[in-house]
Order: structure tokens, then C-alpha cells, then sequence
């Protein structure tokens, strides 16, 4: 029976989390899924239509997920790709969705609004000159000084933009029949050209012929105006420049080829179908066109699949509850049935863990890249590797505390990431200085590994002081343990944090010419070493004990989240592709709660209710009480 | 750069000369521990051994880096490594003087403090033992780094070669600094440059120049300049100085900011024997040269960019910025140059970019900027004689680490297992 509840418990959450990932059964007859699959080229890479969309939906607001559009009943929350092809092949019905967020209170003054929210591209129509004159204006200060009300304007307008350019990433904005509109150029080509050729030969021409083509071309030039996506590719292409071109540059070639590519065509087919609700021909073209790219794109297709899957899955997300919930069950074990629950927490942690080892492997594959290459995937990395020396302190301990930290970490650093993924997308390709592999394996990898070793120490110590200070529990066995957690953990953290450092500084040397230059962001990493050596040093020199090195490794926090995140806010240096500036507060935050930690491990030793109990314990058996040996 | 070639300039200032002849550094303490009076002496290291100092030394340093990266938002990086990193003190300057109130260690002093403390340290309490040795490996590869770094900050030398497509130059240029230089163009074959560091041109002061008797009377200067159409002067009296019909230079305050230069202007005159050769304004904002005579010899003075000469000559074939397909984004800058060194006998094709530097006698050439509609690179020239240290170190760094916490780990697992 006592071997039977831990698993119940694991099982039905793990089933619960397992069952998430798998991907349901779409509602609509038309076969979203396999248009999410479509490769398209953003950002310098190629991804699935579903990233396109939601990284587009995540710049215009927080939610990813749009709302309904006005007067549809009942309303529907569809997906992104959903949204995303309405956008592409129904835009006067994308048009109503609401999607932009406003919620500065002065944009909001500026268009006549109350309240804040969501609002639709019809709802900003009206004030499109007054964003573009404010947004101009705003642009003119460095964007470092721009204030809530300047951020936000020109956030508004490059959204905009955005979306006017997604609406013309397969089709003119304003075709009524795109699958018409490319046959009737297509037979216009070449009657046009002959018309060209014997106008400028002074011979006599088709006029109509003549007017005809040219008028196309002048589309399809202004199309080319609101280029970004591409979503064209040319199996002739040798570069990933010329594998993929805009709409706009795909018709445009057709006039020197006399042929419109095939994907072209099949595209202009989709369209038609989505426009008429013929879900059956929409399915047919969008198959004919899964065939053809899947006979001339292999393998490079692969990779997109694979990432509508990773879309989906979410594993990152699924972890972060799942950590939630080792945590919570983590916390009732120490109320009642201790083993029983503590056993499914480790359970389920380790569980966790290879949902989040197996989105991370995921990741580096369809990136291409070592795992941590932004800020968001540093904080996907942290939690990783937190929890992996977690189950580590776990599997030689097997105290729960390795499952509380590894939970509170994990869940700490997720969430996290989940909020850094607003800036778009997160296999963002890399600035020229971070394109190459084998130093973002080694000083990046090896720099967070030590950020986690910190931040792991300084959550053991947070435990010491809360354990030692508020319960009764904690007895010198307690104690030792966790003084030598704390220790061991500094010491990885020291190991890997200097290693990676001076790593740095030669890949510095490398590049830029110098080894050291008192860069923010170099400067933050010598921080946690210098304050890594502190604590060594302290404790070999007997200036602090377990009580002392709980406290210091508490501060380690403060140093760490400022060397990861505060200097990213300063904004000057050379390591200019990591920078935020929003998440001032919550840091102060969390930087000012450390610090009353600290206070509180401070109190003199007669407040510490675990060594008064302890003190009780020893007299009461004959001995003195250890007040003076826990002393630090 | 056509016609004569220049010949490496003469300045008032010491040259740097001797680099070569650094010590070596010290890291093994073996030899010493053998001698017998090295035990007496032990005793004297005693305080200056002090862990506590160790400790007291690494919280000072976590002060003035957390200090000083805060101050860059304000000073820009590259003062504050001067005013915290590369100084002895931080001064605080009393408001509205030019009062200056040391209050903490700046980085020299406590890397000093630092490096006897460890050194004392080893030697005061050294007993070579196998347990001992990661720690051993790893405090002599800090102290050498620590002697790097300090030898680097002295005699590094940075600066930068702008070339347009098709442009050829034989001397680099400093970011930071300005000089101004006097050519004398009367020898046939080669120039003579004498420059005065733009740091050294003060107001009233006259400066004897190491060439046919000539004086230097600085009468105005500018820390930084802005120079502007002299009808946008706010009022005809208002203090500048006239460049040119079209310009005029106004002092601004001086810039720290990361994009921008600060442009010393000054009005100087020339005398020879007393009598004044000639007056001129100039500045480093506007760099063009001013010709003049001395007697009959043909002269030039020029406001610029302090340069370096080099022995060899660079000239930028082509320049390539590569974006990612359908984006801004960067994905790789490469200069195709031609590197000719008449004196090494070498005429040779080279690719630098990202990643990837030219190294050249004993310098690294580096691709670090472009403009000009990616017709312009910028390389980064680095002079560092002490570049090999910090690898030897980290690699002792890394060695020493490894070898001590990896013994605690074996003996920590030996416990658990025994247990």
C-alpha cells in the first residue's frame, strides 16, 4: 500500500502533463495543422507557420492567444495559426480581431479610450496618422531614454507595421481572388513581354497587353514594400538567400521566367479555397503542396515539423506546473504523511526534469545551437541545471531538500523565462560576435551553470536560516547538513563560475582584441566570483561558520540576479544583445527581500528557536548548550 | 596615403621603450623554500599574510567594480576603468573646485594589496603537500594574471584603422586620444612628425619643440568643441574660435558617451627664436592640414587623432556585411585586405572577421566596425606584450581548481561510501 500511493499520485500527474502534449484533434474542417506545419522564412531562419504566428501575437500582446473578434457567436478562442491564417488569406476578417494591447493610459488619452485591453486593427484605424506623427517623434530619442508613453507609441506602430506586412506575406493585401488574380497574371505574362518587346523594337504592340503587365508589375513592386516573411521557396537556390523570397519577388521573377513557381500558385489556390469556405479544395492544394516541398526540401523541412510539435508540447510550460506541483507536495510532506508525499515529489521531479531535459534537447536541435543563446534560454538553462544538481544533492542526501529547491528553482526560473519569450522569438538568430558554437558551448554554458550553483546555494541557505530560526526541528545534524550542502554547492559555483570567466575573457581576446575591459557584463561575472572566493576564504579563515556561510550564500542571490539580469539594464558595453529594461522593479524586488533574509539570519542566536530547542536539549541531557561553536 | 612615406615620429613625451626587458615574473617558490634563512623570514610575512586582509582586499574589489559599472551609465567605460579600475585611489572632487579627496583603493592598489597578501601568504605558511597543490596551482595562476593585467594596463596599446574601399594606410589611430602634429615636409625622401598630445596643450603654456628651435604657444584650448556655422554663434561675442569661413568652434562639455568623440580644439602659435612663424586654430573635429614655411623648409600642422606608424601598410580590398536572409540582422562582417611590409618582404591577401583576427608582427588586427554604407571598415589594433599571460594563467587557474575541489570530492564520496 505505502508503494502504491507515491505512484498514483506520480501517475496522475505525469498523465496529466503527458496528456498536454499531445497534440488534439483541430475543430475546423480545414486542416490548420498541416498550414501550421508550412515552412516560412522570418527572422533569418526557417520556422513553421505556428511560430510565425505566435511571435507575431506575442509582439502585439502579452497573451499570445487573440481574442474573438467582435459580433462572432458564440465566440471562439482559435489558435494562433488560426489567427495567423486569417491574417494571410482573409485579412478583412483578421481585421476584427483584437490583438493590439494598449494599455499606456496616455495612448489611450490619445485616442479617446478608457479602458485598457485589446483592441482590433479596425479600432486603430481611424487614429493611424496620429500614431505615425507621435511614434516619429518618439523615435527621435534614444531609444534608452524613451519614457512609458514614447516605448509604447512606437511599440504600437511597429506592431502595426508588422501585421499590415503579415497580411502581404502571400497575397496583395486587397486581392479578392488571389488564386484568379495569379492564373490571369500568369496568362498576361507573356503577351505582355511580346507587347514590351515590340514596343521598344518601334514595332506595333497590343496596347492592352502592354497596360496589362504593366500595371502587375507596379503591384507587385508596392508589394514588395511590405516584404518580411518569406514564404516562397526556390529548390534551385544554393544559399538560404536564394531558397527563400517574398511573394512580391517570386511574381516579379515570373515576368523574366515567363513561369510563376509552382508554390506560388499553390498558395494562390489555398487562398481562393479559404476565401469560398471550400475546406475540401483548401486541404487538396495545401496536400499537393506538403508533397511537393516534402520531394524538393528534405531534410530542411524537418526541422520546422518538428518545431510545430515543440510548439504544442510546450515543455517548458509543462515543467513549470509540474514543478509547482513537487513543490506543493513537497511542502504538505513536511505536514503529514512525510515519506508518502516526499516520495512522489522526488517522483514527479525527476519526472519534470526529463519533460524539461527533452524540450532543452529539443531546442538545440531545432536551433542548431548550444542551449543557451539569450536571456530566455539562460533562464531555461539555470532551472535546468539547478535541478540536475538538485536530484544530485537529492540522490547522496535524501533530505527533500534537493526536491524543495529543485521545485522552487525550477518553477522560479521558468516562469521567468516565460516572461522574457514577450520580446518574440526565441530562437532569435545571433548577432555576428555569438556566431560560433564552440565558445557559446563552453563560457555561456559554463557561466550559467555557476548562476545556478549561486542561486541553489543561496535558496540552501535561505532554508538554513528559515529552519534555524523559526522551528524547532533543527537540530546540529540539520544544521551540519546543510552547512556542508551549502559549502559544496559554493564550491561548484566557484569552480564553474571562474572557469567561465576566464573562458570569457579569452574568447574577449579573441574577438575584440582585449582580454579583460571592465564591460557591465564582464564586471557582473567577476562580481560572483570575487563574492564566491569571499565566502571560501571566510570559512577556511574560521570567519564563518555554517551559520555565516548560510548567510553569505543568501547574499550570493543578490549578486547573482544583478550580474544576470542588472547589469543587461545599464545598457553601455560591448555585450549590447541582452538588454531589458522593464524588469527594474520586480529585481529591486527581489534584491530587498534577500536582504531582510539576511537580517533575519543575522538575529542574535537567542532568537533562533531551532537553537534554543537545541540549547534545551543539551542541558536537559547534562551538557553545554552549543550556543558559542554555532557562533558566525 | 601617397607620396613620401612618414617616418615614426619623435615626441616630446618618453617613448615606451624597454617592454622587452620586463621581469619575469616569480611563480615558483620551491627553490626558496630550501634555503635555511627563508624559514626566519616566514615570520615576517606573518601580517601581511593575513587572511582577513584577503578578505577585507576582495570586498573592497566587489565595491569599486560594483561602483564603477554603475558610474559607466554616466562616464561610459572607458573613463571608468581609469577613474576606478586603473588608478590607485577614487577621488571624490569637492563641487565647485578642483579639490580632490581620495576616499577608497582604486583597482591598482588593491590589486597591489592583493598580490603581496598572496604572495606573503604562500610564503609565510608554504609546505608544499599534494593536498595543498590544487590551491598552490591556482593562487600562482591569480598571481600571474594579476602581473598580466597590471603589465597590460600599462603597455597596451589600442587604436583603430578606418579604411574606405581601395584605401591604403600605414599607421593606425587612437580612439581615445588626439595630438597635434607639426610635419616638417623638407627632407626629399621621408616626413619628420612631431606631435603634441592634445592633453598637453594647456592655455598660456609654451612647449619647446625638438625641431629647428620652434615653440609652441598654446592660446586657447577646448577639452571638446562643437563646431558649428558661425551664424548659429547665440551672440557675435560669445567665446570661440574660428577654424575656417565656414566653422567656428564652441566648448562643450566633455563627452563620455560610447558613440562619440570629443573633439580638443585649440588656438596655438609657432615662434621661432621669439618671433611668431604663425597662428592658427584647429581642431580634431575638423582635421585638415595647414601649410606653412619656417624660413624656406615647407611645414604642415594638423589637429588629429593621435597616430601610430607601422612598418607595413594595410589597404582594404573589399569590405562584406552579411545579413541573415530577409533580415537586419548581422550575421558576419569580413575585411579582404592587403598587407605589404617592404621590410619583411611580404605582400600577401588576408581575410579578417568576426572571430577571426589578423595577427601581424606584434599586433592583432580585428574586425570591430563599418560605416559608409559597408564601403568603410574599422580594424581594431592591438598592441598587448603581455597577451600570453592570461592563458597560462587561466589555464593554472582552471588546472588548480580542478585538482583541489575534485580531491574534496573524491574524499567527500570516500566518507559517504564508508558511512
Amino acid at each position: 500500500m505505502k508503494k502504491i500511493i507515491p505512484w498514483t499520485i506520480f501517475i496522475v500527474f505525469a498523465g496529466w502533463a503527458v496528456s498536454n502534449m499531445i497534440p488534439k484533434k483541430p475543430s475546423s474542417t480545414f486542416d490548420v495543422t498541416g498550414f501550421g506545419k508550412l515552412p516560412v522564412l522570418a527572422g533569418g531562419r526557417v520556422m513553421p507557420m505556428d511560430t510565425l504566428g505566435r511571435v507575431s501575437l506575442l509582439q502585439m500582446n502579452h497573451h499570445g492567444v487573440e481574442e474573438a473578434a467582435e459580433n462572432q457567436k458564440p465566440p471562439r478562442k482559435p489558435s494562433q495559426t488560426q489567427w495567423l491564417l486569417d491574417v494571410l488569406m482573409l485579412p478583412e476578417h483578421a481585421d476584427g480581431a483584437k490583438v493590439f494591447e494598449v494599455t499606456n493610459p496616455d495612448i489611450l488619452d490619445l485616442f479617446g479610450w478608457r479602458k485598457s485591453g485589446n483592441y482590433s486593427f479596425n479600432d486603430l484605424q481611424p487614429f493611424f496618422a496620429k500614431i505615425e506623427e507621435q511614434a516619429g517623434q518618439a523615435a527621435q530619442t534614444d531609444a534608452d531614454a524613451r519614457n512609458a508613453f514614447q516605448r509604447g507609441i512606437v511599440r504600437l506602430r511597429d506592431v502595426l507595421r508588422l501585421y499590415v506586412q503579415l497580411k502581404n506575406t502571400i497575397e496583395p493585401q486587397d486581392s479578392p481572388d488571389f488564386g484568379k488574380e495569379v492564373q490571369v497574371f500568369q496568362q498576361a505574362i507573356q503577351p505582355g513581354l511580346d507587347a514590351v518587346r515590340n514596343r521598344d523594337a518601334g514595332k506595333p504592340y497590343d496596347d492592352q497587353a502592354f497596360q496589362r503587365i504593366l500595371l502587375f508589375t507596379h503591384r507587385y513592386q508596392s508589394l514588395a514594400q511590405a516584404k518580411y516573411a518569406y514564404a516562397i521557396p526556390n529548390p534551385s537556390g544554393k544559399t538560404e538567400n536564394d531558397r527563400w523570397s517574398p511573394v512580391s519577388e517570386a511574381l516579379l521573377g515570373a515576368i523574366g521566367t515567363g513561369q510563376i513557381p509552382y508554390p506560388v500558385t499553390a498558395y494562390g489556390q489555398m487562398v481562393s479555397a479559404y476565401r469560398n469556405g471550400d475546406a475540401a479544395g483548401f486541404n487538396q492544394a495545401l496536400n499537393e503542396y506538403q508533397q511537393y516541398l516534402s520531394k524538393n526540401f528534405n531534410p530542411e523541412i524537418n526541422r520546422p515539423n518538428l518545431e510545430y510539435y515543440f510548439n504544442l508540447a510546450q515543455p517548458f510550460y509543462q515543467s513549470l506546473v509540474l514543478y509547482l506541483v513537487v513543490f506543493l507536495l513537497a511542502l504538505f510532506s513536511w505536514l503529514l504523511w512525510p515519506k508518502v508525499l516526499s516520495q512522489s515529489a522526488l517522483l514527479l521531479l525527476g519526472f519534470a526534469f526529463l519533460i524539461h531535459t527533452a524540450g532543452l534537447i529539443l531546442r538545440m536541435y531545432i536551433q542548431g545551437r548550444p542551449p543557451v543563446t539569450n536571456l530566455y534560454s539562460s533562464a531555461i538553462f539555470v532551472g535546468w541545471a539547478t535541478v540536475l544538481f538538485c536530484l544530485v544533492l537529492e540522490r547522496i542526501y535524501r533530505n527533500g531538500i534537493g526536491s524543495v529547491c529543485g521545485a522552487v528553482i525550477g518553477f522560479t526560473t521558468l516562469l521567468i523565462a516565460q516572461n522574457l519569450q514577450f520580446d518574440g522569438d526565441t530562437m532569435e538568430m545571433l548577432r555576428a560576435v555569438l556566431d560560433t558554437n564552440a565558445w557559446l558551448a563552453t563560457h555561456v554554458v559554463g557561466e550559467v551553470l555557476g548562476y545556478s550553483a549561486v542561486f541553489l546555494a543561496g535558496l540552501i541557505g535561505i532554508i538554513y536560516i528559515f529552519r534555524g530560526v523559526f522551528t524547532t526541528s533543527f537540530d546540529e545534524n540539520a544544521s551540519k547538513t546543510l552547512g556542508r550542502m551549502i559549502y559544496g554547492v559554493v564550491c561548484f559555483a566557484t569552480l564553474f563560475s571562474l572557469v567561465a570567466t576566464v573562458l570569457g575573457g579569452i574568447w574577449a581576446d579573441q574577438s575584440w582584441g582585449r582580454f579583460w575591459g571592465w564591460d557591465p557584463k564582464e564586471n557582473g561575472a567577476l562580481l560572483v566570483v570575487l563574492w564566491n572566493a569571499i565566502i571560501l576564504h571566510a570559512r577556511w579563515g574560521g570567519f564563518a561558520r555554517e551559520r555565516g556561510v548560510a548567510v553569505l550564500a543568501v547574499f550570493g542571490n543578490v549578486i547573482g540576479s544583478l550580474s544576470w539580469f542588472g547589469v543587461n539594464m545599464l545598457g553601455v558595453g560591448l555585450h549590447s544583445y541582452g538588454f531589458m529594461d522593464q524588469a527594474f522593479g520586480p529585481l529591486l524586488a527581489f534584491v530587498a527581500s534577500q536582504l531582510v533574509i539576511m537580517g533575519i539570519g543575522l538575529l542574535p542566536l537567542k532568537y533562533w528557536r531551532g537553537i534554543r530547542a537545541r540549547g534545551r536539549r543539551v542541558t536537559e541531557t547534562g551538557g553545554v548548550p552549543a550556543h558559542a561553536a554555532e557562533a558566525g | 596615403m601617397t607620396g613620401k612615406p612618414e617616418v615614426t615620429p619623435r615626441t616630446p613625451e618618453a617613448p615606451g621603450a624597454g617592454i622587452a626587458n620586463q621581469p619575469r615574473p616569480k611563480t615558483s617558490f620551491t627553490a626558496l623554500a630550501a634555503l635555511p634563512a627563508f624559514t626566519a623570514l616566514k615570520g615576517v610575512f606573518k601580517p601581511l599574510a593575513s587572511l582577513r586582509l584577503t578578505i577585507v582586499c576582495l570586498a573592497c574589489a566587489m565595491f569599486i567594480v560594483f561602483v564603477g559599472t554603475l558610474d559607466q551609465v554616466q562616464i561610459g567605460v572607458y573613463e571608468a576603468q581609469l577613474r576606478y579600475f586603473k588608478s590607485f585611489f577614487l577621488y571624490f572632487t569637492l563641487p565647485g573646485s578642483n579639490f580632490r579627496i581620495p576616499y577608497f583603493p582604486g583597482g591598482y592598489t588593491l590589486g597591489a594589496v592583493l598580490l603581496i597578501n598572496l604572495v606573503a601568504a604562500h610564503l609565510a605558511r608554504f609546505k608544499f603537500t599534494w593536498k595543498k597543490s590544487g590551491i598552490l596551482i591556482l593562487h600562482s595562476g591569480l598571481i600571474l594574471l594579476l602581473i598580466g593585467q597590471l603589465i597590460t594596463s600599462v603597455f597596451e596599446q589600442e587604436s583603430q584603422i578606418q579604411l574606405d574601399e581601395g584605401q591604403t594606410k600605414n599607421y593606425s589611430e587612437s580612439p581615445y586620444f588626439d595630438e597635434l602634429a607639426i610635419i616638417d615636409r623638407s627632407k626629399p625622401d621621408s616626413d619628420e612628425v612631431i606631435s603634441v598630445p592634445a592633453s598637453r596643450l594647456i592655455k598660456g603654456q609654451t612647449i619647446s619643440l625638438p625641431v629647428k628651435g620652434l615653440q609652441l604657444q598654446v592660446d586657447e584650448s577646448y577639452e571638446n568643441a562643437a563646431l558649428i556655422n558661425p551664424n548659429q554663434l547665440p551672440s557675435p561675442n560669445y567665446p570661440h574660435l574660428r577654424l575656417g569661413p565656414m566653422a567656428v568652434a564652441v566648448a562643450i562639455p566633455k563627452t563620455y558617451k560610447q558613440n562619440e568623440r570629443n573633439q580638443p580644439t585649440a588656438a596655438v602659435t609657432l615662434l621661432k627664436d621669439g618671433q611668431a612663424v604663425g597662428s592658427w586654430a584647429l581642431s580634431s573635429g575638423f582635421p585638415q592640414p595647414v601649410q606653412f614655411k619656417v624660413g624656406s623648409d615647407p611645414f604642415e600642422i594638423i589637429f588629429r587623432p593621435k597616430r601610430y606608424y607601422r612598418p607595413f601598410s594595410i589597404t582594404l580590398e573589399e569590405f562584406k556585411h552579411d545579413r541573415y536572409a530577409g533580415t537586419d540582422i548581422a550575421k558576419n562582417f569580413s575585411s579582404k585586405v592587403r598587407l605589404v611590409d617592404p621590410t619583411a618582404h611580404e605582400n600577401r591577401e588576408a581575410l579578417i572577421y568576426m572571430n577571426h583576427p589578423l595577427w601581424y608582427s606584434d599586433l592583432i588586427l580585428y574586425q570591430a566596425g563599418f560605416g559608409n554604407n559597408d564601403k568603410t571598415t574599422v580594424l581594431q589594433v592591438m598592441k598587448n606584450p603581455s597577451r600570453v599571460l592570461p592563458y597560462v594563467a587561466c589555464g593554472m587557474m582552471a588546472l588548480g581548481l580542478l585538482i583541489q575541489f575534485g580531491m574534496h570530492l573524491v574524499s567527500f564520496v570516500r566518507r559517504r561510501v564508508i558511512a
